[in-house]
């Protein structure tokens, strides 16, 4: 532990009502996490990267800012880490998954959108999360109608660079999409004073795409039965991959991986439903759904959300000897994402049933954030179609607030009971 | 149940005494630091009971600061 307050004060937070979060943290991972029996060894470093999460990451991140580098904020999965990467910047993943900011959040944004949304504005207008606090600049996208309006809202107290990402997947499209990375790479270059070369771009994708293979790698461990590892610390592993130094982050994520394979020799059957989460993004620090059904007689063994398998699915090819052949590269792999912010976006059925198989499923259950209308929608065709398959499926739409944990955890239990 | 946990003065050396502990094959677990211990952020270092006099040998030969050793009922 370390007294973090004097490095609180420059980045210019309210460090008496941050305090209220930082309170609440050792008991509530304490609970949910330290709780669990026979968690693999290395989830120490996951363990220490939560317990620091506001200390030992922002103290590398303003020791890099003050040696000249920049710090830029993202909030989804379609923000190319590869450019960020290749102007030297560093980039975080902003937390936006906690009650704890919605009462902020709520004070510049309307009370009926979508809790991530009004909990990342709220991190920023409340002063009560030192990430946003050391960006130099955030990166939006226009993924949903909150977000697109919030943007607006946030270039008020910091600067906000959009991205304008197309919402159907034809080739005019995946152009667009090329088009917008070339204007995000000279965005960044004049951030950051570097420039983007086929040589430094070729580095960011290797980095990207080796952090995908990881990631891949623990997924594909949690298809033996049982899972060598829970839900809940595979989503935070997930949640970690989005804010933490990619190079450490790999490599601590094989070494889980190593002990996880060691694991599975051993492991038998344990009768725990397999089940799968489809829907909308978990953001840091919201493990509710998780620890609600494996509070139950069942495992999350997959995750069909921006906070697993469409954040590290496919790679990018480093193919090509100019910036405009890895630009197109990137543009056909990240247009590859099945969000429900496309139309039709027929491909997210496909891998919903696909991991089903893979992962042998015995139930899905579509977690979708309150008001968040494109996955809500999207319900529809991914109920029929499941149906035909013969696969049960739960929807549960919430929001951060423990309110509905009881009522959630009654309907969790009747659909176990059935499958 | 009882839960010790040794506290540092900043996470490095909660770190180097991390990678003794492995070295040694004690096994700890990694905390977020409970508030009625103290007021600052950061990592402590949950022990098991009869781990505690190992533990302690480590830290006395080697270079690694401690804020202390504490149990929470």
């Amino acid at each position: 532990m370390g007294d973090y307050k004097k490095m609180w004060q420059d980045p210019n937070m309210d460090i008496e009502k941050h305090d209220i979060l930082c309170a609440a943290l050792p008991e509530q991972f304490g609970d949910i996490y330290l709780t669990q029996k026979n968690r693999p060894d290395a989830m120490n470093y996951f363990n220490y990267v939560v317990a620091e999460i506001h200390g030992a990451r922002i103290m590398e991140l303003e020791k890099y800012k003050k040696e000249g580098g920049s710090v830029v904020g993202t909030f989804c999965v379609f923000v190319p880490d590869e450019v960020i990467l290749a102007t030297k910047a560093i980039g975080v993943g902003l937390c936006s998954g906690s009650q704890f900011w919605i009462e902020d959040g709520e004070k510049v944004l309307p009370r009926n959108i979508c809790p991530l949304v009004k909990a990342f504005a709220g991190a920023k207008i409340g002063l009560t999360c030192p990430y946003f606090q050391s960006c130099d600049m955030i990166v939006g996208e226009t993924t949903c109608d909150a977000k697109k309006k919030a943007w607006e809202i946030m270039d008020e107290y910091m600067p906000v660079h959009v991205m304008e990402l197309p919402q159907m997947k034809r080739e005019k499209n995946i152009k667009e999409w090329e088009d917008e990375i070339k204007i995000f790479i000279n965005r960044m270059e004049e951030l950051t004073g570097n420039k983007v070369t086929v040589e430094s771009l070729k580095k960011g994708i290797d980095v990207c795409n080796r952090k995908r293979r990881a990631l891949k790698r623990l997924y594909d461990l949690r298809k033996n039965i049982p899972s060598p590892i829970s839900g809940l610390d595979a989503l935070l592993v997930s949640q970690v991959a989005f804010s933490d130094d990619p190079e450490r982050f790999i490599e601590k994520t094989e070494e889980l991986c190593d002990e996880l394979e060691e694991r599975v020799k051993e492991l038998k059957p344990n009768g725990k439903k397999r089940i799968m989460v489809t829907g909308t993004p978990m953001a840091l620090p919201n493990w509710k759904l998780h620890s609600i059904v494996e509070g139950l007689n069942a495992e999350i063994v997959v995750e069909e959300t921006c906070t697993g398998t469409r954040y590290f699915e496919n790679e990018v090819s480093t193919e090509g000897d100019t910036i405009d052949e890895l630009v197109r590269n990137m543009a056909e792999r990240y247009m590859d994402i099945n969000c429900a912010c496309f139309t039709p976006n027929e491909g997210r059925t496909e891998d919903i049933v696909k991991y089903a198989e893979e992962y042998n499923i015995d139930g899905v259950i579509y977690y979708n954030l309150s008001f968040c209308h494109t996955y809500a929608i999207e319900y529809e065709k991914i109920e029929k179609v499941l149906k035909e398959k013969d696969i049960p499926l739960l929807k549960i739409e919430t929001d951060y607030s423990e309110e509905d944990t009881g009522q959630i955890k009654t309907r969790v239990e009747a659909f176990l009971e059935m499958i | 149940m009882a839960k010790h946990y040794i506290l540092f003065p900043n996470y490095s050396q909660g770190l180097k005494l991390e990678s003794l502990l492995k070295q040694k094959d004690i096994k700890y677990v990694i905390s977020p630091t409970p508030r009625q211990l103290s007021s600052s952020c950061g990592i402590s270092i949950m022990y098991n009971k009869e781990d505690e006099n190992a533990i302690k040998n480590i830290i006395i030969g080697s270079s690694v600061k401690i804020n202390g050793f504490f149990t929470i009922d």
